[in-house]
This record gives C-alpha cells, structure tokens and sequence, in this order.
C-alpha cells in the first residue's frame, strides 16, 4: 500500500492489494474537535474486496461491478474500454461534450488552483488520489499511449506510461465514483478547464461502453423509473394513493381542505416533485401544495408515466439514459398542455431538465423549464402570503444545491425566500456560487452499497458537516435551542440527514434539517399549530 | 450471491442483507431477518408493522411512505424505532420481505 501523499499516477497499475488508504482526515470544529465524537473509518469486508473492485482505497461504489477471474475476461474489459475511449473522443460519437473534454485533456497547466477548490482533497487532508487533476491525468496518461502517434512511439518519453491492465481499468472506474461532479474545481480553474466532465466520461464509458454502473442509479434508479415512472417504484395507483394521504394530512396538520390538482386541464404549469420526496419528506410536496393554494397558482402534478419524478439520474453517468428521461419528461407536459414545467427542490433536476435537456432536442419537442425559487420570490414578494417570520425564531443557516447556484447561476431568490421567513438566518462559509457540495452529489447520496455510505458520511459530507458546525458556532453546544439546515434540494437533504445521524447531531445538539417550502409554511400566519414537527411541545 | 440460511434452506440475498425473490419469504425467513436488524424476537406489535408492509406492498408494489405506516399501524414514529432500531425503511422492510427502498429516500 502506497501512503497517500506519495502516490502517482503511474501507480494506478501497480499490482498490490489495496493501493492506498485514507489514513487522515480534515480536523472538525468544536464539539467534533474532540477525540471520540465520530465513528472510526473500517476495513473493507474480506468478501467484498474477493468479489468486488476494492484495490483502489478500500471503498467499493461500482456494486455491479464483479472483477474478472479468467484472462479472456480481464482482456475483453481492457478491450471494451479502449473501445469506449475511443468514442469518447470521437466528434461522431461524442459531439455534445467533446468540445470540453478535449480542452480539458489537452491544455491543463498543472497549477493545482482545482485542488484548493475540491472537499474531497481538502477532507481526506490532501490524498493525491482525490486531487482533482489526478484522475484526469492518469486519462490523459492512456489517451496519450493509445491514441496519439506521439504516444505510440515514445511512450513515457511523453507522459504515455500507464500500462493499461484490467486493474488499471477497474481502479479508474472507482475513482469517477470518488468525484461528486460539483464543479467547483471548473469555476475556479484558470484555464476554464473541467476535472468533473472527465470524471464523468469515464463514468460514460464504464456504463455505455462497458454496462457497469452503480446499481442505486441504473438499474434501480433509470431503469425503474422508465418501467414504473419513478425511482422510487411509485406506480401510478401508488402516486394516487399518495396524494389522497397527503390531501387527509394537510386537512390533520392544519385544518386546512386544500386539493392537490392532478392532471388538470388548462393548468399554466406542471410543478415536478423528485419522488424520494413523497416517499422520505412528504412535508415537502405538502408545503408545496399549500403555499401555490394560497398564491392562487394555477398549476398541476401529472399522474402520467414519468411525469411524477423529475429525478434523472442518467446526468451522472449514461447521456442515453438522460436523454430517455429527459424526452419523456417533456411528453408529460406536452400531453397536459401546460404552458411550463417547474421544478420543485431537487437540484440535479433542475439542471438536468433546464440546462441538459436543452441541448438534447430542438425546440419542438421542448416545454420551458423553469426553477421553483424565483417564482416562490416573487410569490412572497407580492404579498399574497399573510407571513409572522416570528415564528420560525431560531438559528437557519441555508445550503447551496450545487446544481441550483453553480451550474445555473440562480442564487438571490432563495436568499430574499428565507430572510423574509427566517430572523435568525446565517449564511455559510463560503455560500452561493462559491458553496460546497453537501456531499451526496452525482448518485453519493443514494448510493448505500456496501461500505460507500462510510466514504460518503466521513469523507465526501466532511466540509459540509464542518460548515454546518461553523454557522451554528455560537448556539451549537446548547441543546436547548433547536437549529435547522435549509437543504432545498432532495439529494442534499439525503446526505444532510445522514451527517445528522451518523454523528449524532439532532439527538446531542438539537439540529435539525429540512427544505425551504416548510419554512415558508412554518411562518404563514394563520398556521395554529407548528408546521415543523420540532417544534411541537409533545416531541420535544 | 450472499444468502441467509433458515431450516437448512439457502435464501438469496443482497449484499446488504435483503431477499431478493419475495417467494422466499415465510415467518421463518423473517425471525432470520429480525435477527440480522436488532429484533431479536418478533412480537404482536412487530407482526402488525410488518404485515401492513407486505399487504401495502401487495397492492401497490413498493413499501408505504413512513407517515402511512405510523398512521395505519397506531404506533408512533418513536414506537416503530423502539421495535425496529433500524428504521422502519431498513429493518422493517427488510424483515417484511421487501426489497431494499431506491430513489432519492
């Protein structure tokens, strides 16, 4: 096992066990400062490791993914992904990303300004194997050897000399799952240049090319959805038998008869929910349903195939499979008439319907898309909400969806939602644009195989628990004073209610974490009893 | 595959545990389950739980949302956890039978 800080690319194909591991993490902020406070990193299973590819730092993300035992097999991998890479850098084959993938493999500069950007790197305190550029330069390394006259020739005279076996193969398709495709390194990077698109090319090429993708986001993710309409498995008698649930709780919770519309007719907008939302936080598409009653929004939820989850995992690893989803997705709205879909809090669906699907087909098929946020802005500008921000008296602190702020540039609305409901609201360090990712982004979230939810709960959500920790410095030790962590993204608030209980956060310091619509709720003045279940006296 | 052995009998399981062909399934199974969540012994309490699961996911082929089964079953969030220290998505299910929750939950 090489030590983390010695580590080279060319290592990638050394034949030992286990390559590296994480053998120190970033220091926490008080109370997690002291010894004791979290669970110690574990071993991978004997089993696992035997089965499964766990020879890059222990942890195992691709869970379809079973090594190859004869050498026809290990041979038919190396082939299979020579195959793919060569797609991939193909104009015929790859047009909609090839233009970004080439400048990123060809004009990095090596100044490590990405890897000051990266959680990862900064978690596992500065492990080469998770600094940005490293993944990327053990591809440009093989792209060199294989695909270049230059390489072919003088091999490792040019930097071509990573000897592709079939270890080397299965390594770098664990480290894209070790990337949560953020982008911050993008934003920051000098030359404009982007880590995470490479990261996510080889993820292309281990599910186009080669069909092993992490069995949460593929085959129980998009391809249940396409069969049943969601993720999740709601069929369409389940997504009724929801909503009339949902109808009977808001008449329990507030006394309030209000009707979630389904399928109507002349509706102006189709309003999409991630459907982990119904099953994990159905407060959420509550509070929704509530506050477009009270504005007067003519809106609808369609019941039709695919039209009840906006989710498509496909963005983090298969355009295909996106671009399946995507299509139907737009269908929906184009059978219900609607003039726009919006999304709801669910950050890879914003950008998956309102940036990705974009670019995957011309106007005809398309419907505009847009985000909740700025029309909730709007919604609470107007007036049309009665709001006693007095009620929501405790310390907020808001986490920026990826998605949301960097990939599509909308920071500000969020922002005038939550300083008009929360009095005590503090932002993050830093936020906006410039946010850390929670941590579960890319699939991480979701993707509980094994031992990955270890790398997810100590490593990847480490700066967002050190966050989180740092807004709340000043009331954290009280257990007395309830706090909450506004997530207004699915995905997040999965991996935000994880760092909650992994750590024992809620039951030692009374923090809790939720999304933005059920702050909104929480303050609407004729609300007799708490909408936020924290603060009700009999749970507290 | 991993399996779960009950009377002699190999059961399929996940990697995590689960079952993976809910045919496998009898009260047997699930004390082997229990076992593997915490639940050292299943009760009335538990077969209430656990039985409303199987029927919902009979009908509508996926488990019901938690705030369902805390409604339908009359025991409270905070009763469920007392008999299934591992949630009622993990264990109960599990030990129900049913196949490990996907999505974003």
């Amino acid at each position: 096992m090489i030590n983390g800080k010695d580590l080279k690319p060319q290592d990638i194909s050394k034949p030992v066990k286990q390559l590296t591991k994480i053998d120190k993490l970033m220091d926490l902020p008080a109370p997690y400062d002291k010894p004791g406070m979290e669970p110690e990193l574990t071993e991978p299973k004997e089993e696992w490791a035997e089965k499964f590819c766990a020879s890059l730092d222990g942890y195992i993300g691709l869970d379809t993914f079973e090594t190859p035992k004869t050498k026809e097999e290990k041979e038919e991998l190396v082939k299979k992904f020579l195959s793919g890479l060569e797609k991939m850098l193909s104009d015929e084959t790859n047009r909609s990303i090839i233009q970004p993938l080439m400048l990123s493999l060809d004009y990095c500069a090596k100044c490590h300004t990405c890897s000051e950007a990266c959680h990862i790197y900064a978690a596992t305190d500065g492990n080469e194997l998770y600094r940005p550029i490293f993944r990327s330069d053990i591809l440009r390394r093989i792209v060199k050897k294989y695909f270049t006259k230059s390489g072919k020739l003088f091999g490792s005279l040019v930097g071509a000399d990573i000897d592709l076996t079939w270890e080397t193969v299965a390594r770098l398709g664990e480290l894209a799952y070790r990337c949560n495709l953020c982008r911050r390194c993008a934003q920051t990077c000098p030359l404009g240049l982007d880590n995470g698109v490479l990261a996510r090319e080889i993820r292309k090429i281990f599910s186009q090319e080669m069909g092993i993708a992490p069995k949460p986001l593929h085959e129980k993710g998009t391809m249940l959805q396409l069969k049943t309409g969601s993720s999740t498995g709601i069929t369409k008698p389940a997504f009724l038998d929801i909503i009339e649930f949902l109808e009977e709780d808001i008449e329990e919770k507030t006394g309030w008869n209000i009707k979630i519309p389904i399928d109507k007719k002349g509706a102006d907008i189709l309003l999409t929910h991630n459907a982990g939302e119904f099953m994990a936080w159905p407060e959420n598409p509550i509070a929704f349903a509530i506050l477009f009653e009270k504005a007067g929004i003519n809106y609808t939820l369609s019941s039709d195939l695919i039209g009840y989850d906006n989710v498509n995992y496909g963005i983090w690893y298969d355009d295909a499979q996106a671009k399946k989803v995507a299509m139907q997705q737009f269908e929906a709205a184009k059978r219900l008439g609607v003039n726009k879909i919006v999304i709801a809090e669910c950050g890879h669906a914003h950008k998956a319907a309102a940036v990705s699907a974009d670019r995957m087909t011309t106007s005809d098929n398309k419907i505009p898309v847009e985000s909740f946020l700025p029309m909730l802005a709007e919604i609470i500008k107007s007036g049309k909400l009665k709001l006693d921000p007095s009620k929501n008296n405790f310390p907020v602190t808001l986490h920026d969806p990826c998605n949301v702020v960097r990939q599509m540039g909308i920071v500000q609305p969020q922002r005038e939602i939550i300083k008009a409901v929360c009095p005590q609201f503090r932002e993050m360090t830093p936020h906006g644009v410039d946010n850390y990712c929670c941590g579960g982004g890319s699939g991480f979230a979701i993707m509980n195989s094994m031992n990955f939810g270890e790398f997810r709960n100590k490593v990847s959500t480490r700066m967002k628990f050190k966050q989180i920790l740092d807004a709340f410095q000043d009331t954290i030790e009280d257990s007395s004073i309830p706090k909450y962590v506004c997530a207004p993204c699915s995905n997040c608030k999965g991996a935000i209610r994880d760092i909650l209980e992994f750590y024992e956060v809620t039951a030692k310091f009374n923090v809790h974490y939720g999304g933005l619509v059920e702050l909104v709720v929480n303050a609407l003045a004729d609300l007799e009893k708490p909408f936020l279940e924290f603060l009700h006296d009999d749970e507290a | 595959m991993p399996f779960i052995e009950v009377n002699g009998k190999q059961i399929e399981t996940d990697e995590d545990g689960f079952i993976v062909n809910l045919e496998d399934w009898n009260e047997d199974v699930a004390l082997a389950l229990a076992k593997t969540e915490q639940v050292e012994e299943l009760t009335e309490d538990h077969w209430k739980v656990v039985n409303y699961l199987k029927d919902y996911y009979k009908e509508y082929g996926i488990a019901p949302m938690v705030r369902k089964v805390v409604k339908q079953t009359g025991f409270s969030l905070k009763e469920i956890y007392e008999l299934f220290p591992t949630g009622p998505a993990k264990g109960a299910c599990k030990i129900a039978g049913l196949p490990k929750p996907t999505g974003c939950v």
